[in-house]
């Protein structure tokens, strides 16, 4: 493989690309570490920070608020979004797998049509959606309206009974392609001999699927999970810009608490303290889950 | 598949109408958008009963989103910064990419995993440094500074792809380049970036897609209104007009015919190499 005289190349051709990340990845996470015990507001010089300590993780540890964002980035954002994700997209795969759409030739329609969501930004599936959900006007609300559901018009992502649901019909919505193509993938790897083999036992059809698909699938559900997971979990955009946190803080996610204290409230130790709680739980996350999948793979075994 | 069950049969509408009514509530929030983006100002105002939602249709809120608003502005900048950002990142992950597929080095372990770990880094962390960093370096409301940030965000993964696409051509036409006298910059983009295309096409719409849909670097780096990109813009519209449903529709619109227009075109690459991707491990 190595020709005798590479010496510096490979060096000289990946040092550009090292250099934009160290600049853009590795010395602002190290310095976010420093500026989480740093006071200093978006308008001042760096220069002018001023060392504080523990202070800023004081603050946001005794603040009732931080638990009830990161409870609801845990739970509603990402545990909720993802169990729902990998529910449908388990139903959304199979579906398109099977043989009845080949028979009649609308498996490629119907894969095309699946990926529609994803070629959405994510900024206009949050348009599409504030607009459905309209109180006054919005074709959800006049539907219900006018089938007799509703006696008047719902403000979905304004008030507390139905925000959470509205705000997962829209992350659920957008993010649900990647997982349906992931698991349809899955579901083609898996040999054509395990079904023919547990119909040979006379397993019917949910029998074939517990102990044949299912667990071919695990591997890839595993993956599927961290990924979107980790993902959800810091996602800024859909809670920032359908609700801002609301009503009221609501709806206040990690992310979001992080750029309202940095940027309005004007303290960025505080941001980047909360960026530092959230970068730790992800870690945690990641160790305990890949723990957990690979033990149970190991006793498998 | 059992032989003489090949047929079509009634009973198969019991798949096909569930699988349809699904993927039509799931393909619905697009149509609804670019029909509301072509409805007259007064039907959207008002209820306007359902025997009468096509009445007038026409192109009256492009000429609103065009004449009142800078979003052809808001379009210029955004084609820029990620056609500048996707040429970047591009040359730079064909350069490292070729030297990872080729080269057996001391530190490439080092540095494959360093950019593996950059995907698991919560990207709104990195804001309040890279804010700070910008504002020192006189760098905020800069089309440099926001392209900088692009390149940095898209670059872990186009080196991990171009590395894989490279690793399927034969050194042998390198070296027999090398013996013609090309350099080593000459053999990645003469020689493998064009056997590589289609590969690198994938790698090209990936990116400039997701420069594009990128909304957080773009709403707190760029403040000023002249230098907000396609997906600030619209979403400053929610607030501002906020009335006017036809218009930020229309503006929804503009916004996501690049994307669609992108992801048709390697679609069918773009969904085996996901899939390829996250099954094999």
């Amino acid at each position: 493989m190595a020709s005798p005289r590479i010496g510096q190349r490979p060096y000289a051709l990946t040092t550009p690309a090292l250099i934009v990340i160290a600049v853009l990845f590795l010395v602002p996470s190290v310095y976010n570490v420093v500026l989480a015990f740093q006071k200093l507001t978006p308008y001042e010089p760096v220069g002018d920070a001023v060392w504080v300590g523990l202070k800023n993780f004081a603050s946001i540890f005794t603040d009732p608020e931080i638990g009830s964002a990161a409870f609801n980035t845990a739970f509603w954002l990402t545990a909720v979004t993802v169990a729902i994700r990998l529910g449908l997209g388990l139903g959304l795969a199979l579906l398109l797998q099977s043989p009845v759409l080949q028979r009649w030739r609308l498996r490629g329609v119907a894969r095309t049509l699946v990926l529609v969501p994803w070629m959405v930004p994510p900024v206009v599936a949050v348009a599409c959606w504030k607009w459905i959900f309209d109180a006054d006007t919005g074709v959800l609300n006049q539907f219900l309206v006018d089938t007799g559901l509703l006696s008047e018009g719902v403000p979905f992502l304004a008030q507390t009974s139905t925000v959470w649901w509205s705000v997962i019909t829209i992350i659920v919505w957008r993010e649900l392609p990647f997982v349906v193509v992931v698991l349809m993938a899955g579901l083609q790897s898996i040999p054509k001999e395990q079904y023919e083999a547990a119909a040979m036992d006379s397993a019917g059809r949910w029998q074939s699927f517990v102990h044949v698909t299912l667990p071919n699938l695990r591997p890839v559900i595993i993956v599927v999970v961290l990924m979107t997971v980790i993902q959800t979990f810091n996602n800024f955009v859909y809670v920032w810009l359908s609700t801002g946190g609301g009503p009221g803080t609501y709806t206040q996610v990690l992310a979001t608490q992080l750029y309202s204290a940095a940027f309005v409230a004007n303290s960025l130790g505080e941001g980047a303290a909360i960026g530092i709680v959230m970068t730790a739980l992800m870690a945690v996350f990641a160790l305990v889950y890949l723990r957990v999948t690979n033990e149970r793979e190991g006793g498998r075994a | 598949m059992r032989p003489g069950t090949d047929r079509r049969r009634p009973r198969d509408l019991l798949v096909i109408v569930p699988t349809f009514a699904i993927l039509f509530v799931i393909v619905f929030p697009v149509l609804w958008m670019v029909f509301t983006s072509l409805r007259p100002t007064t039907a959207l105002a008002a209820r306007v009963p359902w025997s009468r939602y096509f009445d007038g249709l026409g192109f009256g809120a492009y000429a609103r989103l065009f004449q009142d608003s800078n979003f052809a502005w808001y379009i210029g900048n955004s084609l820029l910064i990620s056609a500048i950002s996707t040429v970047c990142t591009v040359v730079l992950a064909c350069l490292a990419g070729y030297a990872l597929s080729r080269y057996v080095f001391r530190l490439k372990r080092t540095i494959l995993l360093v950019v593996l770990a950059t995907q698991l880094l919560p990207f709104v962390v990195l804001i309040t440094p890279i804010y700070l960093f910008f504002g020192e370096l006189g760098l905020l409301d800069s089309y440099f500074g926001l392209i900088v940030v692009y390149v940095a965000m898209t670059l872990p993964l186009a080196i991990y792809l171009v590395m894989g696409y490279f690793n399927t051509i034969p050194q042998v036409l390198d070296e027999a380049a090398r013996i013609d006298g090309c350099s080593t910059v000459g053999v990645i983009f003469r020689v493998v970036f064009p056997i590589a295309l289609p590969g690198i096409v994938t790698v090209t719409v990936t990116t400039f897609i997701a420069t594009w849909e990128e909304y957080f670097f773009a709403s707190v780096l760029m403040t000023s209104d002249k230098l907000k990109t396609v997906q600030v813009g619209l979403s400053s519209f929610f607030g501002e007009y906020a009335s006017d449903w036809g218009m930020i529709m229309a503006a929804a619109t503009v916004a996501t015919i690049p994307t669609i227009v992108l992801f048709s075109v390697v679609q069918k690459r773009l969904v085996a190499g996901m899939a390829a991707g996250s099954v094999k491990e």
